[in-house]
């Protein structure tokens, strides 16, 4: 199942836009990005390792030779790549459970998107603008970005720690380094395979 | 810049793929076939192209009609995605595909309209920027550490995990020492390989 | 929200009976039609939800594999409306569920080699009573000649001192969290429901927990065909845990003397209760009688002051199984994972000065009903028993219900810098429970059984 690499999914998506709802969304991207607060429920969420939204303009498709047709578009589309833990229902019932206004706010101008709520119309949708991947690759297949995250935070305050600690007499040393197991004791998780993709 | 996002870029190609009605296997074809047989994991050709965290490759063979009211409509072209989120800058990361992977290169954009060929880096750069498109919204949950900066993290906390739980209850001293034995050995691992199926234990599952 | 057509379903759906012991009797059908005449006669005496003036001697409840339901000939298209988990059952689906090594289905009890095709269940006041009614039914299956019984399994709730107690068999007081919903006629228990946006508890979609009413997600929950052989009724998870209770003194005693707070709150700490039903997260350092017994407070409480996991862990039983609002988002992410539970102890009970053997035969029969077995019970499973990466644990698993394969899994105790609650990590975890079998069974309405035992399943 070449959408899956170990712990991470990855999921294509490409849906018409009528031309002139496209400048739309591009505004809301653009104050989405600069107005990084609004960003909080995806980062919350903790799911995604990197996903990104591409507008391609009907007459924007690339053309690198005459003899290759030049495509006669009435839509813009917008592609969507996400890679993503978890498996693909889990992804989506969370989603559509609490940043469904977020959702709608970008697929809203998509044709015949039915909303993200309720989940099963939603799904529906998805499974119809999904196109599978041919090839997938990740640098750390056995890491979710909960995993790559909490090994950050470990080896950022190890770093500290073992910077300062050669110094310390044994009872400093030992209260330091109770002091470093509070800072990473929720960081301490296993790295191990993942459930089934179901 | 939309394509960036911290240290992160963005990067997503579309390439025209060829479409020849003479040959017996179309290029789209062909092209799936080597895709589905390139090496995974650590063999894979991109655990070599240092900047790659993430990537993909994706035949993308048609827009989609959604149904009624919505117009049908297709493509002229085949277009092969690639989708990569990379540490670094772009020029830098296309020259290294170029040079450190030109047959793979090769074999994948043959297929695909306007190929110059892996042989001139920077012709392979140029080349792609054509099918380029910019980015509109980048997300990148971590978006300022290297690929080895991220393997070597995830080494140290496994490494780290095992320490603390076969050192738990001892003696001050005694904690003191094996730390910098610890620390010592742990600096001295070898970076994992990029793109494993598993981390690996090192030594932490010996006693 | 329309009322609860109480009269038309299962009682056993609807509440969690309390009598001190049941049968659970597994059968099998051997002919679609001598097999619905069974039914017919078993649907005489099923109770159904109705409130009790005056508590009956026992209770008759009843549900269905998927095999069952094709083998009383229900019509294919019907057949094929049910979902895909119901249809393979638990044993297909033991790699998504975990069951694997000492829980795979090549260690379970033979019985479940069979095809199961009915679940009957019998709660009753007395030993006697039990035997009656359960004597009534292999009378059904006799007269009839329509099934077979394959399997009894009894229950009972461990007794100390003589008196039935709702402890289980390691020791902790069990019954605690089940979800409220909306539309039964009790009153809420704060805790039991999900989050307001004001910080209150409020009963969940009646959807989430029995078909035919609107769920948490705004719509009704997919229903097989025809719609009245599905509303009303609901799913379970059946799985008989066997406890290995020497396992787990012995592990609790020797962790218990390394832990500097001591066994018993270590014991709390694996589960997010002490043994006493007290919740860590309200009571961190001491058992708490009194909060055990005020039903305002001994489920009401919340994780959001408790980030870091310093007063209950976690990856604590408790914290794993329901995180409330751990995950942010005010507990949104929570309320369609859900379970409902129904369990029961089986087997004698060890009391707590007598040497316990892991092989002496006592467990628990866990049940979990709801509307869902892929987005419920077996997403909990899955993702929060068998798997962290949602709770930040990574790939650590719960502690007490978790397949530790290698004996190289850990729990983690989260602490603060206090030398009374300092971080403790409890690795080389033993499996302290073994699945010795289980199966999905659909439990359908009163008049849904009517429908099935007259053969009058029109899929339309």
């Amino acid at each position: 199942m070449t959408n899956i690499n170990g712990k991470a999914y990855a999921m294509n998506a490409v849906t018409p836009m009528k031309a002139w709802k496209t400048p739309i969304l591009r505004l809301l991207f653009f104050l989405l990005g600069v107005f990084k607060s609004r960003q909080k429920g995806l980062i919350d969420l903790s799911f995604i390792h990197f996903a990104r939204w591409v507008i391609v303009k009907n007459n924007q498709f690339p053309r690198l030779a005459p003899e290759q047709p030049e495509e006669q578009l009435h839509y813009d589309y917008l592609l969507f790549f996400s890679n993503f833990n978890g498996t693909w229902n889990e992804y989506i019932d969370a989603f559509s459970a609490v940043l469904s206004s977020g959702l709608d706010l970008i697929w809203r101008w998509s044709e015949k998107f039915p909303g993200a709520v309720p989940v099963t119309a939603f799904k529906r949708y998805i499974s119809l603008v999904q196109f599978d991947t041919d090839y997938y690759y990740t640098a750390y297949p056995y890491a979710t970005t909960n995993d790559v995250k909490a090994a950050i935070r470990v080896d950022d305050a190890l770093q500290e720690f073992a910077n300062d600690s050669p110094r310390l007499t044994p009872e400093q040393f030992q209260q330091a380094y109770l002091d470093l197991l509070v800072k990473v004791q929720a960081d301490i998780g296993a790295l191990g395979p993942a459930p089934m993709g179901t | 810049m939309a394509n960036q996002n911290g240290k992160m870029y963005g990067l997503t190609i579309l390439s025209p793929i060829i479409d020849d009605p003479k040959i017996k296997v179309s290029h789209d074809s062909a092209l799936r076939m080597f895709l589905q047989n390139m090496p995974r994991h650590s063999h894979s050709p991109f655990a070599n192209v240092s900047g790659t965290h993430i990537c993909r490759l994706v035949v993308m063979d048609d827009v989609v009609f959604v149904g009624s009211p919505a117009k049908e409509e297709h493509l002229k072209s085949k277009y092969l995605v690639f989708n990569s989120n990379l540490y670094g800058g772009l020029d830098a990361y296309l020259e290294e595909m170029a040079g450190k992977i030109p047959d793979v290169v090769d074999n994948i954009w043959s297929h695909c309209v306007g190929y110059p060929g892996a042989a001139d880096p920077k012709a392979f750069a140029a080349y792609m920027k054509k099918c380029q498109i910019e980015t509109t919204f980048f997300f990148a949950d971590v978006n300022d550490k290297t690929v080895e900066q991220t393997l070597r993290a995830l080494q140290t906390k496994v490494e780290f995990t095992a320490f603390i739980e076969q050192n738990q209850g001892r003696s001050p001293a005694q904690l003191q020492r094996e730390f910098a034995a610890f620390w010592e050995r742990v600096r001295r691992l070898p970076l994992p390989p990029a793109g494993a199926r598993e981390l690996g234990t090192g030594q932490a599952a010996g006693a | 929200m329309p009322k609860l057509n109480l009269f038309d379903i299962q009682g056993f759906v609807a509440r969690g009976y309390t009598f001190p012991c049941a049968s659970y009797l597994l059968v099998e059908i051997l002919d679609h039609q001598a097999g619905r005449e069974f039914v017919r006669r078993v649907t005489g005496r099923v109770t159904n939800a109705e409130p009790w003036d005056n508590k009956p001697p026992s209770t008759l409840n009843i549900g269905f594999t998927w095999k069952g339901l094709r083998k009383l000939g229900l019509p294919d298209a019907t057949l094929l409306s049910f979902p895909d988990e119901f249809y393979q059952g638990m044993r297909a689906r033991n790699r998504i569920l975990g069951d694997i090594g000492r829980n795979g289905p090549e260690n379970w009890e033979p019985v479940w080699k069979e095809d199961i095709h009915v679940w009957l269940a019998v709660y009753a006041e007395s030993a006697q009573e039990l035997a009656r009614r359960c004597d009534e039914m292999k009378r059904f299956m006799q007269e009839t000649g329509g099934a077979r019984l394959l399997y009894t399994q009894p229950a009972a709730a461990v007794r100390i001192d003589g008196e039935p107690t709702t402890k289980e068999h390691f020791g902790y007081t069990d019954g605690f969290g089940n979800p409220d919903y909306e539309g039964v006629e009790r009153d809420t228990i704060p805790g039991q429901g999900k989050l307001t946006p004001d910080g209150k508890w409020a009963p969940l979609a009646t959807g989430e927990f029995i078909l035919g009413y609107p769920d948490e997600a705004r719509e009704l929950p997919a229903c097989p065909v025809p719609y009245l052989l599905g509303i009303n009724g609901t799913y379970m998870a059946y799985r008989k845990l066997h406890q290995n209770v020497a396992s787990f003194r012995e592990y609790l005693a020797e962790k218990g003397k390394q832990y500097h707070g001591g066994a018993d709150k270590l014991a709390a700490k694996f589960v997010g209760r002490w043994q006493d039903g007290t919740p860590l997260e309200l009571s961190p350092d001491r058992a708490d009688p009194k909060l055990v017994q005020d039903q305002s407070r001994n489920t009401n409480f919340v994780y959001g002051q408790d980030p870091g996991g310093a007063r209950c862990p976690i990856g604590s039983h408790i914290r794993r199984a329901n995180p409330r609002d751990a995950f942010g988002f005010n507990g949104e992410l929570v309320n369609r994972r859900r379970i409902m539970r129904r369990g029961m102890p089986y087997g004698e009970y060890t009391p707590e000065d007598q040497p316990a053997r892991d092989q002496d035969d006592h467990g628990i029969v866990f049940m979990s009903l709801g509307a869902s077995l892929f987005r419920q019970f077996e997403f909990v499973q899955q993702q929060w028993i068998s798997y962290g990466n949602d709770a930040r644990l990574g790939s650590d698993k719960d502690l007490l219900v978790g397949c530790h394969s290698d004996g190289r899994d850990k729990f983690v105790v989260q602490g603060t810098a206090d030398p009374g609650n300092m971080p403790f990590i409890c690795g080389g975890l033993p499996d302290f429970v073994e699945l010795r079998g289980g199966e999905y069974f659909f439990l359908p309405s009163l008049t849904a059984l009517r429908l099935i035992a007259d053969g009058a399943v029109d899929p339309r």
